[in-house]
């Protein structure tokens, strides 16, 4: 179905190649996960498939590639996409249309179907992908999970022999993870070809026939073996961590991300030890609801303490409240009703709690300002005229080297680490960090996982969403959020 | 203000024939030059609107945007009347008052002024309204559909569809970085600070925007998007749309006649 014969690329602003020599065939049916660190290739590799290189994104491109007869090199995108269906990471940005029927026969329209053609691929589509009952909903409601299955179904519908999906799920909670591994199934089991790149690629080692490893733009190719896999894994991760495999304790498949003697696992084992909290709630809530407009509750009575010291996971689906209930505790959203009390202060307007309380929104690009590193640290700081060791701060995360770089020019997971130093050099008490994790590799995460580790050493509060199970258990608390109401609060000692 | 479904006359009707209404409509928003006249033809335009069942927060808008016009166009023309003749209703200050009345020449309210701010008002009045019938009762996808079949390019309307997908969550964000500035410190009170928020706004505002319409620009490519499309979407020219436009152009010849051919 697809063969590749050394395929090198250079993008027009790189000085060396991002991929490098490759050779490799597909069978149809195949199903290839693509693992590697951020910036390996991955992604390039699949815009050397299906035409967006060299069609839309220039470069340099040599090497043959055929994908069922025809070549990207030679044919349009719009020509490609017939063969070839692609589904990115962020699912909100795949969706063009108003209504949920109307984007699934949006591809079919645009490879200009017979009307009655375009009708039929978009019903069995609507069906197949389980969106029959919200066919008529507006697009912009849906649910992450639900996004991302339009986004497949859209492509669906167009009839390609070939997916490719660049890291579909990081945008997903459990359920929608849950969901578009079933999807994923039903595509395979109707023979099509899928290459799938992801970083939390756990869920699909039960399917996945072949794993290709990408590094420095090289693969290292074999055919599936978890024992292979855990050794691959070893050498994409933890490459900067020297430390032992046991493949005998590995082998459970939810234990491959933090094994023991990695860098991760230490730091949970050191949660084990806790501070003992002090005596009085640094935040109070009693009976809090909260509504956004006059619809149903997203938070209903909620009850809660939080002492000082605390490292606290929030979990949930997505759309069980668990935003929500973080920008109440940051004072951004004030409740409908109940109380919340900031160190003794009911109910305080969010100007109350500047410089005590500390707040990190999803995206990271929402939060940086300034035009350098440096100045993006010390921001805040110089706002609120409070002193600050810069260099700690640039030191945390190895930026000494960037500190003049413009914070827009650096890597995703770099943005996203600058975004929480720099709320974190206005030192306020409180730090609360809205799903921290989502689009940081390994290195990242545990320079993430150094820098909580030191502030809970400093007694700071730390409050974090998350859905990643390993995460998870990082924190020393987890409250757990279900139908908008606190479903468990578990503290582990 | 966007589209709510329900099923009225107006909603039936085919996109095209209300953006051809609206066309003649805001013709003779621009012909018509007497109070009564253009009172008629807000009185009917609010009957329209009626029509369409709109909750009632938007009645209480559409009113209340009226009222202030109104008195704003009113008052500031009553006494701001320019043109001649024009006759005092009454005067605030004489022309003979020390200091104050030589420098103005006298502060008089004028009855032309009234009807022209009034005339002005019910201008206003009647364009809001017709734009509020087509947003409410038209799909946006229809809508753009209609424009798409009197002539607009297929890739100017997949532009509009695509800022009305994207417009709210641009928003959202805008909002979202405001509250990361104040909780680094940024003071955002007074003009300083407004304009502080301002600067810092926009440039995270642009670049994620940027690496947005990147994403959505590959995503549309790879959906076979080239400017050329067979759409399932169709429009019905029914019976009830050929006598709205045609009571619509009979109107308008009417208002014409009456209006250059005395």
């Amino acid at each position: 179905m697809i063969t590749i014969r050394g395929l090198t690329y250079t993008y027009p602003e790189g000085n060396y190649p991002v991929l490098k020599d490759i050779d490799l065939d597909v069978e149809q049916g195949e199903f290839v996960l693509l693992v590697g660190a951020t910036g390996s290739g991955k992604s390039t590799f699949l815009y050397c498939l299906n035409g967006l290189i060299p069609n839309v994104l220039s470069g340099d491109l040599v090497g043959y590639i055929k994908v069922n007869g025809l070549s990207p090199q030679e044919s349009s995108v719009a020509e490609m996409s017939r063969i070839v269906g692609t589904v990115f990471q962020n699912p909100e940005s795949q969706i063009f249309m108003l209504k949920v029927e109307d984007d699934v026969a949006f591809g079919c329209e645009n490879l200009l179907m017979p009307r009655e053609e375009s009708i039929r691929r978009r019903d069995i589509a609507l069906k197949d992908m389980g969106l029959m009952d919200a066919r008529y909903a507006d697009t912009q409601n849906l649910s992450g999970g639900m996004k991302q299955r339009l986004a497949i179904g859209s492509i669906y519908a167009m009839g390609p022999k070939v997916f490719l999906f660049d890291e579909p799920t990081t945008d997903l909670d459990s359920k929608g993870r849950g969901e578009f591994l079933s999807i994923v199934k039903k595509l395979k089991g109707e023979g099509n070809t899928i290459l799938l790149a992801e970083h939390q690629y756990e869920d699909f080692l039960s399917i996945a026939e072949r794993i290709i490893v990408f590094e420095n733009g090289k693969i290292s190719n074999g055919s599936f073996d978890l024992k292979k896999m855990l050794l691959y894994k070893e050498k994409i991760s933890y490459r900067k961590h020297q430390c032992k495999i046991d493949t005998q304790t590995a082998v459970p498949v939810q234990r491959i991300f933090f094994r023991e003697g990695s860098e991760p696992y230490k730091y949970l084992q050191v949660q084990e030890t806790e501070h003992p909290p002090a005596n009085a709630p640094i935040i109070d809530i009693k009976e809090l609801t909260f509504s956004y407009t006059n619809k149903k509750p997203v938070l209903e009575d909620i009850n809660l303490e939080i002492n000082k010291g605390e490292l606290i996971a929030v979990c949930g689906d997505n759309g069980s409240g668990k935003s929500t209930l973080l920008k109440i505790m940051a004072g951004i959203l004030r409740p409908d009703k109940g109380k919340i009390s900031f160190f003794g202060c009911v109910n305080p307007a969010i100007e109350e709690l500047i410089g005590k309380v500390g707040f990190l929104f999803q995206n990271p690009d929402e939060q940086l300002f300034a035009n350098s590193v440096e100045e993006e640290i010390i921001f805040g700081p110089l706002q609120l005229k409070k002193n600050v060791d810069k260099e700690q701060y640039l030191k945390f995360a190895d930026f000494d080297s960037l500190k003049n770089r413009h914070p827009q020019t650096l890597s995703r997971g770099q943005r996203q680490l600058l975004a929480i130093l720099s709320v974190l050099a206005i030192e306020p008490s409180i730090l609360i960090l809205d799903e921290p994790t989502t689009g940081l590799d390994y290195d990242n995460l545990c320079i993430l996982f150094r820098i909580i580790s030191m502030l809970t050493d400093e007694e700071k509060t730390i409050i974090f969403s998350t859905h990643n199970m390993n995460v998870k258990r990082l924190a020393d608390r987890v409250i757990l959020l279900k139908n908008n109401r606190i479903a468990s609060d578990e503290i582990y000692k | 203000m966007k589209y709510i479904s329900k099923a009225t006359f107006f909603h039936r009707l085919d996109p095209r024939t209300k953006i051809l209404m609206s066309l003649i409509c805001a013709c003779l928003v621009v012909i018509l030059d007497t109070p009564l006249s253009l009172f008629s033809l807000s009185i009917v335009l609010f009957a329209v609107f009626l029509s369409i069942k709109p909750p009632l927060s938007y009645i209480r808008i559409i009113i209340y945007l009226m009222g202030t016009t109104m008195i704003a166009a009113v008052i500031s023309q009553g006494f701001f009347y320019y043109f001649e003749p024009r006759t005092p209703i009454f005067t605030v200050v004489p022309s003979n008052t020390r200091f104050f009345g030589n420098l103005t020449g006298g502060i008089y309210f004028y009855k032309e002024g009234v009807i022209y701010g009034a005339i002005q008002s019910m201008r206003i009045f009647s364009a809001t309204l017709l734009s509020m019938v087509i947003v409410v009762s038209t799909y946006p996808s229809d809508l753009i559909l209609g424009l798409k079949k009197l002539g607009i390019p297929e890739k100017l309307g997949f532009i509009i569809t695509v800022s009305i997908r994207f417009l709210p969550t641009l928003g959202e964000e805008a909002k979202r970085i405001l509250i990361a500035q104040k909780l680094r410190g940024l003071r955002l009170k007074g003009i300083c600070g407004a304009l502080n928020g301002f600067r810092f706004l926009l440039q995270p505002l642009i670049i994620d925007s940027l690496r947005k319409a990147k994403r959505i620009a590959l995503a549309a490519e790879v959906r076979g998007f080239t400017g050329k499309r067979v759409e399932i979407r169709s429009l019905r020219f029914l019976w009830a749309d050929r006598v709205v436009l045609f009571i619509a152009f009979l109107t308008m010849l009417f208002v014409i006649r009456k209006m250059f051919c005395p």
